[in-house]
């Protein structure tokens, strides 16, 4: 049991886990990005503004299919409503050492990995400070606007005579999606895992791709508010 | 800059920064557990990931066993990654790694791109 509160640099050094994942993701997304048409300024931008993973793949394939901003910038935000529950989950955690002076600053770090890492240091004893979740934010953001900015400048073509990393790459995005289920799947959320997937399946052979992600989305968090 | 992506990155930001920062300043943590509004949230995420899962594999699944095999071992991968230690970043990686390992091994037969999985290129 660490009773210290630890400080700034050792939040930086536990992010390198979170670094080493981070590029690679970042940069296929740099490469995606410039691949479909935009600039490295536009594909730096999107990692630097959303800063998420996952929703900044879906607004690329938004945006070149010419869905409307509303409806693009809608799915993107549903996508990540779940975010709305790492703060209170964290400082339910935290208990009596929990402080949120700086919060406006290190709470935008709380990705899915910086989440899962602050709560996993806590679980095996250690006290949370805010300087350490500032450290493990700062690595972790600074690894996905690098990573961003490294596979951007590569460019579309940068793995034309790759087939075997640009296979690898393009399967990126959905291992990151089965990795990131089976992170948060329970028996609680079976019912709407599969009414989720179902309605996409449907929405998407019925009406379009767009639509039936955002079905999909809808359908399943509503199916969460069936008591059972 | 493109302005709509401007406009979908601004929005979307700005809500990430609000549905991360706005419920830990508030100590939500004091939510009603059990509440519809507890249970909405809590069901949004899972929804999503599963959505977002479906739509990405859905284009990959083919009767061509030179384009499905990849996807076997990737997803394979990814499974015994997340077991063996529970890593997000890690099991993605090896899903990576195994589905690229599997093209190369099979004489680069697959191109990919991202486009194949999300329609991300045009």
């Amino acid at each position: 049991m660490n009773l210290s509160r630890p400080s700034f640099l050792s939040g930086l050094t536990a992010s390198l886990p979170i670094v080493m994942g981070y590029l690679p993701i970042a940069f296929s997304f740099g490469v995606a990005a410039t691949g479909a048409g935009f600039s490295a300024t536009e594909a730096f931008a999107l990692s630097l503004i959303i800063y998420a993973g996952a929703s900044q793949f879906l607004a690329l394939a938004l945006l070149t299919s010419g869905a409307p901003v509303l409806v693009s910038a809608f799915t993107l935000i549903a996508m990540n409503l779940r975010h709305v529950l790492y703060g209170p989950a964290l400082m339910r955690a935290a208990g009596k050492d929990g402080s949120t002076r700086t919060a406006g600053a290190w709470a935008f770090g709380l990705t899915d990995e910086v989440f899962g890492q602050a709560l996993g240091a806590m679980a095996r004893g250690q006290k949370f400070s805010e300087g350490y979740m500032s450290g493990l934010g700062a690595g972790a953001y600074a690894s996905w606007l690098a990573g961003t900015a490294l596979g951007a400048v590569a460019g579309g073509g940068a793995l034309e005579g790759w087939p075997a990393v640009s296979a690898g790459l393009s399967f990126m995005l959905p291992a990151l999606f089965l990795a990131l289920l089976l992170s948060i799947l329970s028996r609680r959320q079976v019912p709407v895992i599969a009414v989720a997937g179902a309605v996409t399946v449907a929405g998407s052979l019925a009406l379009s791709a767009a639509s039936g992600i955002l079905l999909g989305m809808l359908a399943g968090a509503l199916t969460g508010l069936i008591r059972r | 800059m493109n302005a709509e992506l401007l406009a979908v990155a601004l929005m979307a930001g700005a809500a990430n920064w609000a549905f991360r920062v706005l419920p830990t300043l508030a100590r939500t943590d004091r939510l009603a557990p059990g509440g519809w509004l507890e249970r909405f949230l809590s069901a949004t995420g899972p929804a999503a990931i599963a959505t977002l899962f479906v739509a990405a594999i859905v284009p990959t699944l083919s009767p061509d066993v030179t384009r499905l095999l990849p996807v076997i071992t990737g997803t394979l991968a990814v499974l015994v990654v997340w077991a063996a230690s529970r890593s997000v970043a890690g099991a993605t990686i090896a899903g990576a790694v195994l589905h690229g390992a599997t093209v190369w091994a099979m004489g680069g037969a697959m191109g990919g791109a991202l486009g194949g999985a999300m329609g991300a290129t045009p």
